[in-house]
């Protein structure tokens, strides 16, 4: 619990960040007179677009900090990201379909569902072809979704050039495929928070394998895990959780390496606290992230995946720079 | 039943024969060392045992029960299998490792306990990148053991170990033997000829001998084996003496 309050201060300082932050900044008081029930026409703004929107990015944020948790938790691997395995590009690929196919479904569940079903296919296909000669190694998991998602990304440019014309927008998909977050209505916010809560009861189920799986596969078995099956099903929550993530944020780049790397600093390899703290992390960058996109660039909005990979990349290099050397 | 059995176990890699038909049985109560050189097939004999890896032909059986119709739970208390190599991915505390050990019991045993009956209470929360060879050693057995198991299977615990560690460990086997089935892969021929029961020497997938640690050790195949030449001398058992020096 020591532990959480920081996590718990920072994605609070981050709430209250992303609140104030837009082309028209909020000041603290009146983010709490709107709080507090003001009916002016300013913090009716604030209760409607921009709260909803700040939650939005924060639970997104935690969606990506979980589900890149468990990928690296699967893959054994600090650099993993949900991205290698072809999750996010299987999810790109259904959210591209959706936005840009004309299917007579609602939008909303049509690029949730779309989203979650190539999610799903891409890293199945992505198993099936790491585990064509039994035991799917590390190694080959890794090396299948490198392949799978380079394809993937090369099929939806080419889907973006084939299926647009006058009467659907490529802005809109390419901005959706840069990440940003959507204001959603009362029931979207809902929906996703109910998400977030049964994403984080799955992964905690799985903690105690992903902390087994860390010992090394044939380590794990001897304490009682079938390393085999608890990757098919540990992989599968995790392409659960970026689907959704992807679904209503787009491509948000580097928050899954991220996170999962600053809550395992902080609460140390355990994933029973690792985890919750990834989620929180995750929310906090994210929430913060979002809100200098709003701001950077009055009164334009700058994709959040620039945002977040202008930090997350040079992060990146540095953890590849300290692993490289020793 | 209460030991560990293999039937003609076949397993074959690349058009090789890495084990060629091997039938065994491993009671409780006797220490039981596998010895034989490089690439005999002692790794892939303990982990065809563990069930990590599947024969091609064949059988394994715990408590006389077809260990392919074992839940990996079930599987993972009664069994204690250590293997040769670990490395995990994350900077894991002594503590942390000792309590995943313990997690297999439905009841775990408390790691506090656990940490100093195998000396490790002041290391607790020392972490992985910075134990000797020796601590991170004496961590796995600590995990292995943990939950009290009735089978343990171990690919050369005391190779990164020095003399005196290895004769503790030896000494550890020994009494973990009383109440398990304990089979440990050797490569010191002076050690398991003195603490161990049984020898059983593997040569190209085959068991070439397999009898009380005194036979076996007497048995000319042993030079055969190892294409050398032994020259044996009679020291007591369990003592912690020290051959093969000379001033």
């Amino acid at each position: 619990m020591k532990r959480a309050l920081p996590l718990l201060l920072a994605l609070s300082s981050a709430l209250a960040f992303g609140a104030m932050a837009g082309h028209d900044w909020a000041s603290p008081g009146r983010l709490f007179s709107a709080l507090s029930g003001d009916t002016s026409l300013q913090s009716q703004l604030l209760m409607v677009w921009r709260l909803p929107r700040v939650l939005a990015a924060a639970l997104v944020g935690a969606l990506l900090g979980l589900g890149g948790a468990i990928f690296q938790g699967v893959f054994r691997n600090p650099l993993a990201e949900p991205y290698l395995l072809g999750s996010s590009g299987g999810a790109a690929i259904g959210a591209t379909i959706a936005l840009l196919v004309p299917l007579g479904l609602p939008a909303g569940p049509a690029l949730a569902g779309l989203s979650f079903l190539g999610a799903w296919s891409a890293t199945w296909l992505v198993l099936a072809i790491a585990g064509l000669h039994g035991r799917p190694d590390t190694a080959g998991l890794l090396l299948a979704g490198v392949a799978i998602a380079a394809m993937l990304g090369a099929l939806r440019s080419f889907l973006m050039l084939a299926l647009s014309d006058d009467t659907v927008n490529l802005q809109v998909v390419l901005s959706w495929t840069l990440g940003g977050i959507q204001t959603p209505d009362m029931a979207g916010l809902a929906l996703l928070s109910g998400l977030v809560v049964a994403a984080l009861a799955l992964s905690l189920r799985l903690a105690r394998g992903l902390d087994l799986l860390g010992l090394g596969e044939e380590q794990a078995f001897a304490f009682g895990l079938d390393p085999a099956r608890f990757v098919r099903i540990a992989v599968l929550v995790g392409a659960g959780i970026v689907a959704a993530a992807v679904a209503y944020g787009g491509l948000v780049a580097f928050v899954g390496l991220i996170a999962p790397h600053l809550a395992r600093w902080w609460t140390g390899p355990r994933h029973a606290g690792m985890l919750p703290a990834s989620a929180l992390i995750g929310a906090a960058i994210v929430c913060a992230c979002d809100g200098i996109a709003r701001a950077v660039l009055p009164p334009a909005e700058v994709p959040l995946g620039l945002i977040t990979a202008l930090f997350g990349g040079p992060f990146f290099l540095l953890l590849l720079a300290r692993r490289l050397r020793v | 039943m209460s030991g560990v059995e293999c039937r003609s176990i076949r397993v074959e890699a690349g058009g090789k024969r890495l084990l060629d038909d091997i039938s065994l049985a491993f009671a409780k109560g006797t220490l039981t060392g596998l010895v034989g050189p490089n690439g005999a097939g002692k790794s892939t004999l303990l982990r065809v045992l563990a069930g990590y890896h599947r024969a091609d032909a064949g059988h394994v059986l715990w408590q006389g029960r077809d260990l392919a119709d074992w839940s990996a739970a079930e599987r993972g208390a009664a069994g204690g299998y250590l293997p040769q190599q670990l490395e995990p991915a994350w900077n894991y505390s002594i503590e942390e490792v000792v309590t995943l050990g313990a997690s297999r019991s439905t009841a775990p045993r408390p790691t506090a306990e656990l940490l100093a009956e195998h000396g490790l209470s002041d290391l607790a929360a020392r972490r992985w990148n910075a134990l000797s060879g020796g601590e991170r050693a004496r961590t796995m057995l600590a995990a292995t053991v943990a939950p009290r198991p009735g089978i343990i299977l171990a690919d050369e615990p005391g190779a990164s170990l020095d003399i005196r560690h290895r004769l503790d460990l030896a000494h550890r086997l020994r009494a973990l033997a009383e109440t398990a089935v304990v089979v440990v892969i050797m490569h010191d021929l002076d050690l398991a000829a003195r603490f161990c029961d049984r020898i059983v020497l593997l040569d190209a997938g085959r068991v070439v001998a397999d009898a009380a640690a005194e036979a076996v050790i007497s048995d000319p195949e042993l030079e055969r084996v190892f294409n050398i030449r032994l020259q044996r001398q009679a020291l007591e058992r369990d003592r912690d003496w020290v051959i093969g020096l000379s001033a």
